[in-house]
């Protein structure tokens, strides 16, 4: 037994997003970017304080059916007791101890608003059945284990499923069933470089594989990606969607903030808040804006300092192929 | 030209060759700001950038870019050969800087 708790970095870094095996359909990879660990997470725990003896935490661990209990007190975290504490505490004889005496400290804890992604990662690194889950204030929040994961999942991919079955039947009566050709959302995370411009990437291919025009096919590409990155940098994440129908494509890019004080001023060419980083990046050079409204038959923004920003993208294609 | 004379111009390593490494470059762009490169309206380009991140990548694909050559030298982060393969996208490595690259490639364009 060691006697210091691990948090990971405050800030992960990229390479522990999950990389995925390449095979998992592409909505099932969008969840895991966009769920976080507070929204899959045990929250409601049994825990112990450090004065339990280990035949109080095995004696819960039997009445819960869990095989890791926690140990805090008023929200401070302490360590955790697992079933390979209890057997080498039966085995070594002190059972009746303090479990504060032989817990587990030595552990790799997750944050509550770190994306499961991220969890998924540690989940393949560490091989642990679980971790614990810490808020900012470093405060336990949660336990996650799996089987967690794979709940929240079946429930998210099943609310999707009729989200989208919804939204297509929706769409069919408005407007005669044969005109939606796609439809698709990609969540778009803050700063996730790694990812950013996938989903524009992955629009092309679309529109490639339909045939489009090229003409048509780089403009909306460029629509796409100039939106996405631009969630991207600047939003604190969002939604990029698009559809086509009715011989136009739409490309809707949807955050929930910061906002934008002076829209005027950050469509104009050249105008940008972004920071040497991101220029850095390549990116941030102030022409995003400017550059979907320049592509755009239609380009509407709405937009309020302190709440979202909402931007569409209309191209008009003809006949559709 | 093609991408395979334009890596022996630059005398550049070819990590990738992707679809458009026998196609003929049309347009030469030499940015480091991928806004800029995606205002330009011409196919069968060719990027060359002293930019190394897999963006450069992403944003050549959405403009049908034949390839894309990084310039001065820059070491290269290990992603952007597999993003390269993912896209299918020609990718090379130069010692030129940005200005000679160009003044190279004009060259070959316009020999005397």
């Amino acid at each position: 037994m060691s006697e210091t708790i691990q948090p990971p970095a405050a800030c992960v870094t990229k390479s522990d997003a999950y990389p995925g095996t390449g095979d998992e359909p592409l909505v099932l990879l969008e969840l895991i970017q966009r769920l976080k660990v507070r929204d899959v997470m045990t929250s409601k725990l049994a825990t112990v304080p450090r004065t339990a003896t280990m035949r109080q935490v095995q004696e819960l661990m039997r009445q819960m059916k869990i095989s890791g209990v926690p140990v805090e007190e008023n929200g401070r975290f302490f360590g955790l007791v697992s079933v390979d504490d209890i057997i080498r505490a039966l085995g070594g004889g002190y059972i009746g101890d303090p479990c504060s005496r032989h817990m587990t400290t030595k552990l790799v804890v997750l944050e509550d608003d770190m994306p499961l992604s991220f969890a998924l990662r540690y989940f393949d690194r560490y091989h642990y059945g679980r971790f614990p889950v810490l808020n900012r204030d470093r405060r336990l929040v949660g336990i996650l284990c799996q089987r967690d994961i794979n709940r929240a999942l079946l429930v998210e991919l099943t609310r999707e499923l009729n989200r989208l079955e919804g939204t297509s039947a929706q769409n069919a009566a408005l407007t005669g069933a044969v005109s939606i050709y796609v439809l698709r959302e990609f969540p778009i995370c803050k700063y996730d470089f790694e990812n950013a411009g996938k989903a524009a990437n992955q629009i092309k291919q679309v529109l490639q594989e339909k045939k489009f025009p090229p003409k048509v096919i780089r403009r909306i590409a460029v629509a796409a990606y100039e939106l996405e990155i631009n969630l991207c940098v600047h939003s604190d994440g969002g939604v990029l969607s698009w559809q086509v129908s009715n011989g136009r494509a739409e490309i809707v890019a949807r955050d929930a903030g910061p906002g934008i004080e002076d829209v005027e001023w950050a469509c104009r060419d050249g105008t940008s808040t972004a920071n040497e980083w991101i220029r850095s990046l390549g990116f941030g050079a102030g022409m995003g804006l400017a550059n979907v409204k320049r592509v755009s038959d239609e380009f509407e923004i709405t937009s309020k300092k302190g709440s979202g920003t909402t931007v569409k993208s209309v191209i008009n294609i003809g006949n559709m192929p | 030209m093609t991408m395979i004379e334009v890596a022996e111009v630059l005398k550049a390593e070819v990590l990738v060759k992707g679809e458009g490494f026998h196609k003929a470059v049309c347009h030469v762009v030499a940015s480091d700001l991928m806004s800029d490169v995606l205002l330009v309206d011409e196919d069968d380009m060719l990027l060359l950038t002293s930019l190394a991140s897999d963006q450069v990548l992403r944003t050549a694909q959405i403009v049908g870019a034949v390839g894309v050559v990084v310039v001065n030298g820059k070491p290269l982060p290990s992603s952007m050969v597999n993003v390269a393969n993912d896209l299918n996208m020609t990718l090379a490595t130069s010692r030129f800087s940005k200005y000679d690259a160009c003044v190279a490639i004009h060259a070959a364009l316009n020999p005397r």
